[in-house]
């Protein structure tokens, strides 16, 4: 077969799926970058190619509107929590699960289980946890707190409201961190370990010079997919708090949805997507290049 | 501890693997400026092609065009057909029927025709039964259901139909708010073809209730929908802790004045303190509150502030130029009694969902509240603890100065009401509109009404005409129909103009503010109207002016009289 030849057959054979590509992902993709430039609801009458061309008016609106601001802001912060907590945790448990010990595949069942709710279900019961007379006040609390503890109100509070949900996200999440880095601390040589240990390392000085080095590629891949999870939260803040009291939980995703659903604003939230997207995409691009790429 | 750092570069060949590292680090820095570039080339190409697809001209024309087909659509009437008398139904339901029976025999639709109606899960058990009926008298038409969780996926899923146009459901139930975006999306099939062909009995003694029938069904001069429901605001109360005679005498003593029914939010205020101050146990175990008022994030933290808004005279736009008058003395006002109430009523009316005021009535863990009718039938229900103990009155009212004199100034919220429309893009538009006409009748409706929870009470001859009223107060109670009639003469509609929900959402969000304590009054009512006038501008000042000006002719008399007297209205 001709090296001609062989290039047509391999085009031809990818050729189906370049057009379902190009119909799922690339169209609609470009759609929404088209939709961004335009001043467009479907309430307006008119269709989307009919609408006016308004340039880069709406990312202009998005820099200065101080809710899409805030909700940025609150979308980092939160990020930056469940992350940083989950990965600690996460790690913790997984390198106290190396061990071997009596009820081991049992514990590890248990501390899977909450990556298999559903977060709408994840959210509607530590919804109801947080209500004053909830277990959280009722049981934990008041254990220590007294009665003052069912005067606690969580979702009245901005900072406890945003507590309660960065503690729902820790509780269903740091599971997923603990598999990636458990699986990854399991494959670790054996006979390197033996080797420091033989060399007189501390069990720290192990952690710290050997199986840490070794995962950080698994780690880069857990933190970034948990990261880019932990900034589309939707879920929680919804049902939850519903972005409040006020708008001092309201996330990006919500925030977003509210425009795009609620008040039909598509432009302005394909303008919004188009800003985080670009943002989160120079963001995970530095945090790569920072630990995995950077030349020492 | 630098051995075994060591000792493990040691074991991977390093000129080898720094190389290939080497080699990848350029590789992914060429994919990431690749892709960099792709991004701003596809932004480019995005501006580019919108920039030469749509000159500034092109645009002007569909405009005008859009105006155009919306001013010039004729209705041509085509007189009601002679019914055949269908057995054990009358008026509208009768021809509705026979309607649709006349389509059969002309062979316009064929037998296993199949309607679909898109609707929210609350309303399932009501649209179940108006089926049910249904299929008795055309078992050859089926209806089915598709049914949607919350209210916001209806309005999704509409809006996106309106887009996509794909013809998947005939009919949708939608909140009336919603009716302005929904009509201009072009989704909702104007109606007065079909109301002139087959009388839904929209005139007459069995009308739905004025001017509730009209603002509900009617955008811009036009019927677009049929009334499914009325959700007008009442005040509800725990009698039996009203007419106690100990806390009557309590309550004289301490405030120098009758415990009643409050007439004003500074009575209620008061009553709801000194309940709140005696920290009853209600019967679930909860303590007794002595208000709960919706000032809930998500949706209906509005109701509360536009009602005190609009009773103390407050006019949410200009008549003359659109601009919001929210930041007014009856903004602030509605904003003083909100932060007076607060401390009597449960933290959760500032967090919790719109239900949760239900539960907390229904368990006796409030004395005074206000909401949907339904909340009537739900406290009625034998599973509730304030049964035979709730009383209906209208909301309180505001003090006000018309002509030198003082009155109190009543008015009630109306806020959803759902509504049927009939989609632009179904196969079977008339098919739709019979079925709507059908389970909305007088003899079909009420039954439709009664089972399930989120439909309410909207015909008149519901309420007065003997066949259906004692029906009727089986469901909601007689004390209540009459508090009802009365409230829905003082009801005025919500912001049923384009962009409503998005008027309502920000309304709702700013009141949660100042309820939460994130915001002071001056700021938000400042905020409120700086998102109004964007809203209003995202449409069209003379558009939404001219919507306007319609609507608020829609409000009730007493409410315009007030305005007139402030010089709001000529």
């Amino acid at each position: 077969m001709s090296r001609e030849m062989a290039r047509s057959v391999k085009l031809l054979a990818t050729l189906p799926l370049n057009i379902l590509l190009n119909a799922i992902l690339i169209i609609p993709f470009a759609i929404m970058i088209y939709l961004a430039f335009l001043k467009w609801s479907p309430a307006m009458g008119i269709d989307w190619w009919e609408a006016a061309f308004v340039g880069v008016a709406n990312f202009v609106r998005a820099l200065g509107d101080a809710r899409f601001v805030n909700a940025l802001t609150n979308t980092v912060i939160y990020t930056v929590s469940t992350v940083s907590i989950e990965f600690l945790l996460g790690l913790l448990l997984a390198y106290l699960m190396l061990g071997e010990f009596t009820g081991k595949k049992a514990v590890l069942s248990l501390i899977i289980y909450p990556l298999m709710l559903p977060p709408v279900i994840v959210a509607s019961v530590f919804y109801l946890m947080f209500q004053p007379y909830g277990p959280v006040n009722n049981v934990f609390l008041r254990a220590v707190l007294g009665d003052d503890a069912l005067r606690i109100t969580w979702f009245l509070n901005p900072r406890l409201a945003f507590t309660a949900l960065i503690i729902a996200d820790i509780w269903q999440w740091t599971p997923f961190i603990f598999l990636i880095l458990y699986s990854a601390l399991s494959a670790v040589p054996r006979r390197l370990v033996e080797a420091a240990q033989v060399l007189g390392a501390s069990s720290f000085t192990i952690f710290w010079r050997i199986r840490l080095p070794l995962i950080k590629p698994l780690i880069i891949v857990a933190v970034v997919l948990r990261a880019l999870e932990a900034f589309k939260m939707f879920d929680y803040a919804y049902l939850m708090t519903g972005g409040g009291p006020g708008v001092s939980t309201e996330t990006i995703s919500l925030y977003i949805y509210r425009v795009s659903v609620l008040y039909t604003d598509i432009s302005y939230a394909a303008a919004m997507s188009l800003v985080v997207l670009v943002m989160l995409a120079l963001v995970i691009r530095l945090f790569i290049w920072y630990f995995f790429e950077r030349v020492r | 501890m630098t051995c075994c750092s060591d000792n493990v570069d040691k074991s991977d060949p390093a000129p080898e693997g720094q190389s290939s590292r080497q080699n990848s680090v350029d590789k992914a820095r060429r994919t990431f400026l690749i892709a960099l570039g792709t991004a701003a080339v596809g932004i480019g190409v995005g501006y580019a092609l919108g920039y030469l697809t749509k000159p500034a001209e092109i645009i002007r024309e569909t405009v005008e065009r859009t105006v155009t087909v919306t001013r010039t659509v004729t209705v041509t009437p085509t007189p009601t057909p002679a019914p055949t008398p269908i057995p054990g139904l009358s008026g509208a339901a009768s021809r509705a029927i026979a309607g649709v029976r006349d389509l059969l025999n002309k062979g316009v639709i064929a037998p296993g025709t199949t309607i679909r109606i898109l609707h929210v899960a609350g309303s399932r058990a009501n649209l179940e039964k108006a089926i049910e009926l249904w299929s008795k008298y055309v078992p050859e038409v089926r209806v089915e259901l598709i049914t949607l969780g919350t209210e916001p996926d209806v309005y999704t899923k509409a809006m996106s139909e309106a887009v996509t146009k794909t013809g998947a459901f005939d009919a949708v139930t939608i909140f009336s708010t919603w009716l302005g975006d929904i009509v201009e999306a072009g989704l909702a099939r104007p109606l007065d073809e079909f109301y002139a062909r087959y009388d839904p009995e929209y005139v007459g003694p069995c009308a739905p209730i004025e001017p509730l029938g009209s603002y509900v069904t009617i955008y811009k001069g036009r019927r677009h929908s049929l009334a499914l429901d009325s959700d007008v605001f009442t005040l509800s109360y725990r009698k039996d802790l009203l007419t106690s005679e100990t806390y009557r005498k309590e309550f004289e003593a301490q405030y120098r004045k009758p415990l009643k029914v409050p007439d004003t939010w500074e009575e209620l205020i008061d009553m709801a303190r000194f309940f709140t101050e005696l920290r009853l146990t209600a019967p679930s175990g909860g303590r007794v509150w002595g208000a709960y008022f919706y000032l809930e994030p998500a949706f209906a933290a509005y109701i509360t502030w536009f009602n005190i808004f609009v009773e103390a005279g407050g006019i949410p736009f200009d008549l003359e130029t659109m601009d919001p008058k929210v930041e007014s003395p009856e903004g602030r006002y509605a904003f003083d009694i909100i932060l007076r109430m607060k401390p009597y009523m449960p933290p959760e009316a500032i967090s919790a969902a719109w239900a949760d005021l239900y539960d907390k009535f229904v368990k006796g863990e409030t004395v005074f509240t206000a909401a949907w009718p339904s909340l009537t039938k739900e406290a009625m229900r034998p599973t509730s603890a304030v049964r035979g103990n709730v009383g209906t009155a209208l909301m309180p009212g505001v003090e006000v100065e018309v002509g030198g004199r003082r009155i109190v100034n009543k008015a009630a919220p109306n806020p959803v009401n759902w509504v049927g429309i009939v989609s632009n893009y179904s196969a079977h538009p008339e098919v739709a509109y019979l079925f709507l006409q059908f389970a909305t009748a007088p003899d079909t409706g009420l039954d439709m009404v009664l089972t399930g929870v989120i439909l309410d009470l909207f015909r008149a001859c519901w309420f007065t005409d003997p066949r259906y009223r004692a029906k009727s107060a089986e469901g909601y109670g007689e004390e209540f129909l009459d508090a009802y009639m009365r409230s829905i003469e003082i009801s005025y509609p919500d912001i049923l103009i384009r962009g409503g929900t998005e008027y309502l959402s920000k309304l709702t969000t700013e009141v949660n503010n100042v309820a939460a304590g994130l915001k002071d009054p001056e700021r938000a009512l400042s905020d409120i109207s700086a998102e109004w006038d964007s809203i209003t501008k995202k449409y069209g000042r003379d558009a939404q002016l001219e919507a306007w000006r319609a609507l608020a002719q829609l409000f009730p008399e007493n409410v315009k009289s007030v305005w007139r007297a402030k010089g709001y209205m000529k």
